[in-house]
Formats: structure tokens, C-alpha cells, sequence
């Protein structure tokens, strides 16, 4: 009898020191993680159910009620088919569409093309190594000044054109429609060449120099074994840098509202500045909030799509 | 097929030697081992042979062909390497069918030499699969194949077997004598371990530090060891040398081994070169030749290794220390006194102050 009783004992000891069940650890682990995720509630949730709710009435801080009264303002979904009609808003987002087109594949190209040639030994590597990162830790509104002073019409760029061309060259950069823009593009490639080339370096240097050689040896040139051993080891980085980029790039708003404040009339004017433009100028809140919540839609399918294909590229390991 | 001539090939580090100097003649259809310890040469050796590295003086030929600034993807050579370098991004097929892919064989032509590689490797069923989740043995397989299946006249392998464990090792190395016989080239293999270049060679070239020590057949470097370094390295345990002075006696050349005493009597056919060599020697003996006798070496035992069919007994200590195998189990315990005596016949002599053997006659 004693034995027994004794083996219970034990038995019980040991549960104390364990938790019995997976559910009590499980609740454990929730109360310890409860005050992150109260902030995170705060920070993340709460905005997004806010913007939510607005977004469904014709509210603005000029209204005189609070926005949790906002309902008395419902206008049944008129800033979402204000929305679809608002010519102003689908330019700015095709003009967004077109700077995204334009620089993150430029930014890729030269950033590949750069970490190609950092993934070599050449003298004086380290100096241009630093050099090239500059860019990427100038503020951006500074990297807009400093655009917004090169491309004045008595500017460093026009100085530099016209003596290679060997004649006064005064083309107004910034007030022309689609220098402005290009102007802009150029900014922003400046500023994020080097983050793609420091993302696509780390995928180049993970490359096994073992395989590179055994592709050399059945006869691979350079271009073969690029395309056929090193794109496809980099896959899951370049799509985590083009993810990156794109996200980045759709928002492109402090270098640029700096450089031209969207403008010359509206033709530098992504989505970003539209939304500021109406956020501040026009106030009309509850119809930003609709703009702002269909843009999220589109930039969280990008980054789902994107977080699926790393996820897949994980299981291979290189 | 393809026979290879290095002709004094050196190669620096900037102030490192890798390999000081290199002559060595691979007949079209040898199998070579170089084999060494690490930091021997060996690799570098190897790589300067499939051209991923340029000789810093000397000349390597291909039959008549000097290979002096061809392209390593131009040479014609099939290379495994230590970890297989296999393409984990691929499937056996891909990784079977890169080479003549990237040469622009048509499609049908690939198909047809891709399956008769597998069918030869046995890797058929497995063609399909994703070569990042295949077992070595099949890995080896694959690199192998990747490389034979451009059908190189020399094939290069830089220790393929470093990687997997005893017993596999085992079955490999039939494996990879039964593959050399199939395909017939000329194969330089890349090894730290006597066992394998023992077992599968046709010629063994043993470097060290840069140099090379001795070429031949597994059992001429076991029996006659051109040097002191070779003696020690081949066999497990090593030769035995102990250091000590030729003296006349009347049963004829012996060597004296100072407190060890006197050796038994040198072989009629060794005693001549040794009287003209002069000077201290080495006097070696494999230790698997040893017995126990009534004359000869006797010796206190320091510790005695059974390992089931072998007992090695190791005897003395310092520099007059010897080890001897015996077959089985043998009843020398610490402590005894052991009376050792290599056969007249299995003596080897070697110069003590250049390392050299005393060759007879």
C-alpha cells in the first residue's frame, strides 16, 4: 500500500514541475504574450477597424462631431464609387504604376549588374563598397533637395550636358511634365540601386563556388551558368528584393513631393501624394480612408504572393 | 583516352610553396592515386590538371597536347568533387543532362544519353527526383554520371569519398573500381587515405609537402619504400625505423641499435650498398612482419591494442619504439620482455641523414 500511495505522490510532483496539459501551456503563453499583443492591437488593428469605419461616411475633422460618431454621416459606400469614378486617382495610381515599372526593374538590373561585379576581387573594392552604399543612408527628403538643386534649370546637370555638348543647355527639369517625372525616377534609383545590390550581393556570395566551378567544367560559359546555376540559387532573394522594392516604390512620396510636390500641375503626383494632397488640403477623411484601405488590399496581395513564394523557396535548401 | 604528362610542375601561393616540384607520367587508361596527407600538394596537384588553376612554372600535357592556358571547361576533363557539387536546384535528370545541354545536343540525343548513363549507374528509377534529397551513395552516382556522361578521357576525383562513413566507404570503393573498368579512362584520384588508393590503384603517386616521394604500384610503395616519408605513411601502423650504426660481425652486417643491441645479420644482397653508404642508418621492418623468436630485438611491451582479428603490440618508447602486428590475439601483456625478429628478407635500410633508401645491389 505504501508503495502506491507513495508512486501517486511522485506522479503528482512531477505534474507540478511540468505543465499537465498542452492547453495550460498554451495558456500560459498566451497571458506572457498578452501585453505585446494589446500593442499590437492598439497600433495595428484598431487604426485599420477606424479607417474601416470611416471610410463608409462622409466625415473630416471639419464635420464638428467626433469620428466615433461618424456614423451619422454614413453615406452607404459613396467614397468607394466616388472611388472607381475619381479620373484623378487612377492617373496618380497609373503614374505610380509607371514609376514602379521603371525603377525597380532599373534598380534590379543595376544592382545585379553591381553585385556581379563586387562578387570579384578588384582593386579599391572596399572604397567603392562605401561609396555605393552612400546613397542608401541619405535622408530622403535630403536626397530631394539635393535632386531639387541638380535639376534647376542653372543646375549641376544642365552644367555638366552643356559642356558635353559644348553649348548653353537650359532644360527645365522640373517644370516640364515629363522631365519632371523622369527626374524623379532618376532620384529614386540613386537612393535604391544600392539596397538591391546589397540584397542581391548576399544572394551572389551564397552561391556554392563548388557548383559555379562543376558547371564551368561540363562546358557552361558565363552567361549559361548565370542563368542556369545562379538565378535560379538567387530565385527566393531577388523575389524577396523586387517585393521589397515594389512596396517601397508604391508608397515613393518624401524625395519626391520634396522635388516637385507632385507637379507640375498634377504630373509627378503618385498615390501617395494625391492621398496627402486630399488628406491636408481637401480634408475630406473619410474618403482618404477609402483610398488608403483599397491601396493596402493591393500592396497586402503583393507582399502575401511574395511571403508564399519565400516560404516555398525555404524548403529548397541552395 | 588520354595519358598525362606533368613535367616540372610547381605552383606558389605568393610566398607558399603548394608544390615545389612535379614529374609524373599517367599512362592513357591508369588509374592514379595521389595520395598524402593534407597540405601535401595533392589537390592543387589535381586542379592545375582540370585547369581551375594555372601552374606557377612547368608544363602539363595531354598526350601530345599542352594544356597551358585551355580553359578548364575546354579540357575535356570529367571532375567529382570532394562534396559532389551536385546542382540541388535540379532533379538527376537535369543535373545528368547540364554538359551535353550546355554544348547544344538536341534534345533527343540528350534523352538517349542521359538514360544510358542511368541505366549504367543504376539511377534510372531516381531520375525524376529533386537532388537535394538523395543519400550520398546516389550523389556520388549523379556526379559521377554528370561528369561521365560527356565521356572525358581523363577523369578527376578529388577525394569522393571523404565524406561518407566506414562501411559505405567499403562498398564504394568496389563500386568506383568496377566504374573505372566500364569506363575505361584515365583516372587521377585525390586521397588522404592509403586504403583506398591501396585498394584501387593502378599506380600511386605519395607527395608530401610539396614533393613528390615515390610512383608505383600499390604493393611496390607497400614493400619498398623509396624514403623514410613513404615507409612511415604507407601501412597501418607504419614501418618501424630504428636509428643505429652498421657494424661488422661474424655472422656478417649487422646494425647496431646502440641499448637496443644488435640487429640479426642484413640480407647478403643489402649488406654491400650499406657498407657504401656509410654513416648512421635506419634500420625498418613492417610491423605486421614481425615475430617472436628466440634471438633478436628484445624489448619491454608498453601497451597492447587488440582490435579482434589484429593485436598490435606497441614496444620500447621514444625513438627506439616498434610496434608489431600480429595476426589474432598473442599473450604479451605490459611489462614482459618481448623478443621481436624481422625476417632477413623484409629489412629495409634506409640513409639516416637524407632519408633515402638503400637500395641493394
Amino acid at each position: 500500500m505504501s508503495a502506491v500511495t507513495a508512486t501517486i505522490a511522485e506522479d503528482k510532483m512531477e505534474a507540478r514541475t511540468k505543465p499537465a496539459t498542452p492547453n495550460e501551456g498554451a495558456r500560459l503563453g498566451f497571458r506572457l504574450t498578452l501585453p505585446a499583443q494589446i500593442l499590437v492591437l492598439f497600433i495595428s488593428a484598431f487604426p485599420l477597424l477606424m479607417q474601416l469605419y470611416i471610410s463608409v461616411t462622409d466625415w473630416s475633422p471639419l464635420s464638428g462631431i467626433g469620428w466615433w460618431n461618424a456614423w451619422e454621416m454614413w453615406n452607404s459606400f459613396a467614397n468607394y464609387t466616388d472611388l472607381a469614378a475619381d479620373t484623378r486617382f487612377w492617373s496618380a495610381l497609373q503614374r505610380t504604376a509607371i514609376v514602379m515599372l521603371v525603377c525597380v526593374p532599373a534598380e534590379f538590373l543595376l544592382g545585379l549588374a553591381l553585385a556581379t561585379l563586387f562578387a570579384d576581387d578588384f582593386p579599391g573594392k572596399r572604397i567603392f563598397y562605401s561609396i555605393l552604399l552612400m546613397p542608401m543612408m541619405v535622408v530622403p527628403a535630403v536626397a530631394g533637395y539635393m535632386f531639387f538643386m541638380l535639376f534647376q534649370s542653372g543646375g549641376p546637370v544642365n552644367d555638366i550636358l552643356s559642356r558635353i555638348v559644348g553649348g548653353p543647355v537650359t532644360i527645365a527639369w522640373l517644370s516640364d511634365p515629363t522631365l519632371a517625372l523622369i527626374a524623379v525616377m532618376v532620384a529614386d534609383i540613386w537612393q535604391w540601386t544600392p539596397l538591391m545590390f546589397l540584397i542581391l550581393l548576399a544572394g551572389l556570395v551564397g552561391v556554392p563556388e563548388d557548383q559555379m566551378k562543376a558547371a564551368t567544367l561540363l562546358g557552361a560559359n558565363a552567361w549559361q551558368r548565370f542563368t542556369t546555376i545562379v538565378l535560379p540559387k538567387m530565385k527566393t532573394i531577388i523575389i524577396i528584393a523586387l517585393a521589397i522594392r515594389v512596396i517601397e516604390n508604391f508608397k515613393i512620396f518624401d524625395t519626391l513631393y520634396i522635388m516637385t510636390g507632385g507637379g507640375p500641375g498634377v504630373a509627378t503626383e503618385t498615390i501617395s501624394v494625391y492621398i496627402y494632397k486630399v488628406t491636408t488640403q481637401d480634408l475630406i477623411w473619410g474618403y482618404v480612408a477609402a483610398i488608403a484601405l483599397a491601396i493596402l488590399i493591393v500592396l497586402s496581395i503583393v507582399a502575401v504572393y511574395a511571403m508564399k513564394r519565400m516560404a516555398k523557396g525555404r524548403e529548397v535548401p541552395v | 583516352m588520354s595519358a598525362i604528362h606533368l613535367k616540372n610542375l610547381t605552383k606558389s601561393f605568393g610566398d607558399f610553396a603548394a608544390l615545389k616540384t612535379m614529374d609524373l607520367e599517367i599512362a592513357d587508361g591508369e588509374f592514379m592515386a595521389l595520395l598524402g596527407p593534407s597540405g601535401c600538394g595533392k589537390s592543387t596537384t589535381m586542379n592545375m590538371i582540370a585547369g581551375m588553376e594555372e601552374p606557377t612554372s612547368g608544363r602539363i600535357l595531354f598526350g601530345e597536347r599542352d594544356m597551358a592556358g585551355v580553359p578548364m571547361g575546354r579540357r575535356g576533363v570529367g571532375f567529382v568533387f570532394q562534396n559532389y557539387a551536385i546542382f540541388t536546384h535540379m532533379t538527376v535528370r537535369q543535373n545528368l543532362a547540364y554538359g551535353p545541354k550546355m554544348r547544344g545536343a538536341a534534345k533527343a540525343e540528350i534523352d538517349r544519353r542521359v538514360g544510358a548513363i542511368a541505366e549504367m549507374l543504376q539511377l534510372s528509377p531516381l531520375l525524376d527526383r529533386k537532388a537535394d534529397r538523395l543519400s550520398v551513395n546516389i550523389l556520388q552516382r549523379v556526379a559521377i554520371g554528370r561528369s561521365a556522361i560527356m565521356e572525358p578521357a581523363i577523369f578527376l576525383l578529388d577525394e569522393p569519398l571523404s565524406n561518407v562513413d566506414a562501411a559505405f566507404r567499403a562498398v564504394m570503393r568496389t563500386e568506383l573500381k568496377q566504374l573505372q573498368r566500364q569506363f575505361r579512362q584515365t583516372m587521377v584520384y585525390v586521397t588522404h587515405d592509403q586504403l583506398e588508393a591501396m585498394t584501387m590503384a593502378d599506380r600511386i603517386a605519395v607527395m608530401d609537402h610539396g614533393v613528390l616521394q615515390q610512383v608505383g604500384t600499390p604493393l611496390e610503395v607497400y614493400n619498398n619504400p623509396a624514403n623514410v616519408f613513404v615507409a612511415r605513411f604507407i601501412g597501418a601502423p607504419g614501418m618501424n625505423l630504428l636509428k643505429g650504426m652498421p657494424a661488422e660481425s661474424d655472422r656478417g652486417l649487422v646494425v647496431d641499435l646502440g641499448p637496443l643491441g644488435v640487429t640479426p645479420p642484413l640480407p647478403d644482397e643489402l649488406a654491400p650498398a650499406v657498407r657504401a653508404a656509410r654513416g648512421d642508418v635506419l634500420y625498418g621492418f613492417r610491423p605486421e612482419q614481425v615475430t617472436l623468436a628466440e634471438r633478436g630485438l628484445s624489448m619491454p611491451v608498453s601497451f597492447v591494442e587488440r582490435i579482434g582479428a589484429r593485436t598490435i603490440v606497441h614496444l620500447g618508447e621514444g625513438e627506439g619504439a616498434v610496434k608489431a602486428v600480429f595476426e589474432n590475439d598473442v599473450g604479451s601483456s605490459v611489462g614482459q620482455i618481448a623478443v621481436v625478429a624481422p625476417p632477413a628478407s623484409s629489412v629495409r635500410v634506409f640513409d639516416a641523414a637524407t632519408g633515402l633508401a638503400v637500395k641493394a645491389g
